[in-house]
């Protein structure tokens, strides 16, 4: 009995030096990353890192001070110059939190494949942050950018990435392992939406941006980054962007301006876009069709249509169909024409669907891309006039 | 005393379906994925397959075997000397070093993907000291202990299940054999050695099954459970990881971190990590028991209990040992079936043999 009481107690005393794990890193000890940038110094790396000051940002108070930080070391490895920031860090970088990966545009011309090493390799990373290139200069300048409604500029961007996906189109996001994915695909090349800085850069970077109602600096994303492997090659327009991210089946709300039959315009919002690729192989030939199902709504008429027919909506799902196939094609000719790489992921699909003809199509499948005889087919159907139903233009002719 | 409590069918079959998932859940995608990409999923059916259908051999094995043990039994057959050099060349050669490796698994596990900056040692020894204790107890607490977890490691799965199945992409599965059937087959036979020839360490236990008709029985259903559980999680690792599969250390943990329902349910890979720990927990606490049970038997050790600690100690310094580090435990992959054949075919083939020459 007495031995046990003895054994209890000495157990009890070493369970007060044995709490918590080997490992623990309390939340005051982190330097949380939302934001991280690389670029190309040379032959090495230059990283920097946005990091939060959690009292800027905690409560109401909102600071004098700015809500983030920035650290910035260069050095022959990512993991080097990140240990590096130390030095200058009370804290260690902890990037669990990471939302965004801005990538520079000169390090994306000369390849982003050893940069993502580590990225994947290290555990601490998980997979969700999306991947941007910042578009005619450095990750780190558009990381320094202050931003208004969402005070840490990378949530902002996150958020606004995420948004502009869903309602507007020529963004597509990202995400680490989706990337890998497609630089190990043989039949596709990655494509990542490009970041820009709008504005004057100094005033960005400080907190007078944030006293403006129209801020001096903005970052704004404009285009897809077209890649042949791990290298950017070029730069796809709005519209061309939006094609891919049809193609891609990525669409979830967009807007469709057309031109009506007797002049002046007229905006359709896409409620519901599905999109099914289907390849098929004759002789040595592959061909894609594109077929397109759209769901939209007439959101803003400025023409003089008589609505309330159903041949005019017939008339203007026609023409509806018209523009999505006349640009749709039109960039898939421009990407076959000057990039030459298959972004669509045309030939994953050959792929899959016909695994004999690709173990022949492979070897060269950026060349048969090029020649590659691709249709569209769309199918728009109105469904909804909005609140009202005859156009403000229609409705004042009949009151003269 | 040798543990004269006995466990009831249903606590053998929860032991072994815990068992064979073991280790095996969180590697298997990736080995098997490695070799046949996307149809991993099809060398996982086979290896199924083709692991139940090997089992009623075993399963006549061990019925042959019970009531006694196996230690009694070989040295019944081969008499009594090389009958004990028999068990103990088994037992040092399978279960204990199997034993060794599991723990491997688990520091392996844990410094890669949750502590990195622990030393491998510390995890080792605070998971075998947990084996140890159940041990001690004996057979019969830890077969009530795998009973307790066992609806919570199902649970868990089924949750990770349904959480991560929005994210499946059905055309990852394609082109379906691309290749042919080569690649699904080389995949298949390194998963077939592992785990399913080690139903020959399970037999070991029948003689401590209560209800010794019913042990076959329990012996498919854990396997059947366990192939199940196999099957669905590698087919997930396809549909959701597609391409990278193979290339992850982990996939079934990555498949957890890619939970993510509405930015609110996420982060809860550590459940994945969870059901790994009982299960691998059962896994080497059977596979430790089995081998100082039967080594207490050889040397006819009154209590098996005292070896606990001095194998304890040999099983910590091979698993830091034998694998200097992570690369050599993907080379092990490629002898592991001609050594595990050689165990689960050559040494009970062996001894069947001279049963049936002798007569006994």
């Amino acid at each position: 009995m007495k031995r046990k009481l003895i054994l209890l107690s000495l157990f009890l005393i070493a369970l007060l030096f044995v709490s918590g794990c080997w490992n623990r890193r309390e939340l005051n000890d982190l330097a949380i990353t939302v934001g991280m940038g690389i670029d190309k110094s040379g032959e090495n790396y230059r990283v920097s890192t946005q990091v939060v000051i959690p009292s800027q940002v905690a409560g109401k108070k909102g600071g004098i001070q700015t809500p983030v930080t920035m650290y910035k070391e260069t050095g022959e490895s990512l993991l080097e110059a990140i240990r590096k920031m130390t030095t200058a860090s009370p804290r260690k970088i902890y990037a669990s939190h990471l939302r965004v990966l801005v990538l520079g545009e000169s390090l994306a011309r000369e390849g982003i494949g050893d940069a993502l090493d580590l990225l994947s390799r290290d555990q601490e990373l998980r997979t969700d942050f999306f991947i941007v290139i910042a578009k005619k200069t450095t990750a780190e300048k558009t990381l320094k950018i202050l931003t208004q409604l969402e005070k840490i500029p990378s949530v902002n961007m996150f958020a606004s990435l995420e948004t502009s996906e869903k309602s507007w189109a020529p963004t597509t996001t990202i995400t680490l392992d989706q990337l890998i994915a497609e630089l190990l695909s043989e039949g596709k090349h990655p494509v990542l939406t490009g970041i820009q800085v709008i504005g004057s850069q100094e005033i960005g970077e400080t907190s007078e941006n944030l006293d403006q109602i129209d801020p001096s600096a903005k970052v704004k994303y404009s285009g897809l980054a077209v890649f042949k492997k791990d290298k950017l090659i070029g730069w796809l327009n709005e519209e061309e962007s939006k094609a891919y991210t049809y193609i891609n089946d990525e669409i979830k709300s967009t807007v469709g301006v057309i031109t009506c039959p007797e002049g002046g315009k007229l905006s359709l919002e896409m409620m519901h876009s599905k999109t099914t690729v289907k390849g098929s192989v004759t002789g040595n030939q592959p061909t894609i069709n594109i077929g397109i199902r759209a769901q939209m709504n007439i959101a803003e008429v400025q023409c003089s249509v008589d609505l309330t027919k159903t041949e005019t909506i017939a008339e203007l799902e026609k023409l509806s169909n018209q523009k999505l196939e006349g640009f749709i094609e039109a960039s898939i000719k421009k990407v076959q024409r000057k990039y030459k790489v298959d972004i669509f992921g045309f030939g994953d699909i050959i792929h899959r669907t016909h695994p004999k003809a690709w173990k022949k199509l492979k070897k060269d499948w950026d060349q048969n891309f090029t020649k590659m005889p691709v249709t569209v087919k769309v199918d728009s159907r109105i469904r909804h006039l909005g609140a009202v139903s005859s156009s403000l233009l229609k409705d004042m002719e009949k009151k003269e | 005393m040798l543990d004269n409590r006995k466990i009831s069918p249903r606590q053998y079959y929860i032991m072994v379906s815990l068992y064979i998932i073991g280790s095996a859940i969180l590697v298997i995608p990736a080995t098997l994925a490695i070799e046949a990409k996307q149809d991993a999923w099809i060398a996982e059916i086979i290896a199924v397959a083709v692991g139940l259908l090997i089992l009623p051999f075993y399963i006549q094995l061990g019925n042959r075997f019970a009531p006694m043990t196996f230690v009694q039994y070989t040295e019944k057959v081969l008499g009594k000397w090389p009958g004990k050099i028999f068990s103990l060349l088994f037992i040092a050669g399978f279960p204990f070093l199997s034993a060794s490796l599991t723990l491997r698994n688990v520091g392996d596990f844990m410094t890669t993907q949750v502590l990195p900056e622990t030393p491998i040692e510390a995890i080792h020894i605070f998971f075998l000291c947990v084996v140890i204790l159940g041990i001690r107890y004996g057979l019969e607490p830890v077969a009530r202990t795998a009973e307790l977890l066992f609806p919570f490691v199902i649970l868990s799965f089924l949750l990770l299940v349904i959480l991560i199945a929005p994210q499946i992409e059905f055309k990852n599965i394609l082109p379906v054999m691309e290749n042919g059937m080569k690649p699904v087959l080389r995949a298949a036979i390194p998963h077939i050695a592992f785990p399913f020839l080690e139903p020959i360490i399970l037999i070991l236990l029948f003689p401590y099954i209560n209800r010794s008709q019913e042990s076959g029985k329990a012996l498919f259903t854990g396997m059947v459970i366990a192939g199940v559980v196999m099957i669905v999680i590698t087919v997930l690792a396809v549909l959701v990881l597609g391409i990278n599969t193979g290339r992850l250390a982990y996939p079934s943990y990555i498949l957890g971190r890619k939970i993510n329902i509405g930015h609110f349910l996420q982060r809860i890979e550590i459940m994945m990590a969870l059901i790994w720990m009982i299960t691998n927990f059962i896994r080497l606490t059977l596979l430790f028991y089995i081998s100082a049970m039967s080594i207490a038997q050889t040397f006819k050790v009154k209590d098996f209990r005292f070896l606990t600690f001095p194998l304890a100690i040999i099983i910590f310094i091979l698993s830091i040992e034998t694998i200097p580090n992570s690369v050599y435990l993907q080379e092990l992959v490629k002898i592991w079936p001609w050594y595990a054949l050689t165990f689960a075919l050559g040494f009970p083939l062996l001894l069947l043999g001279v049963a049936v020459l002798r007569k006994k």
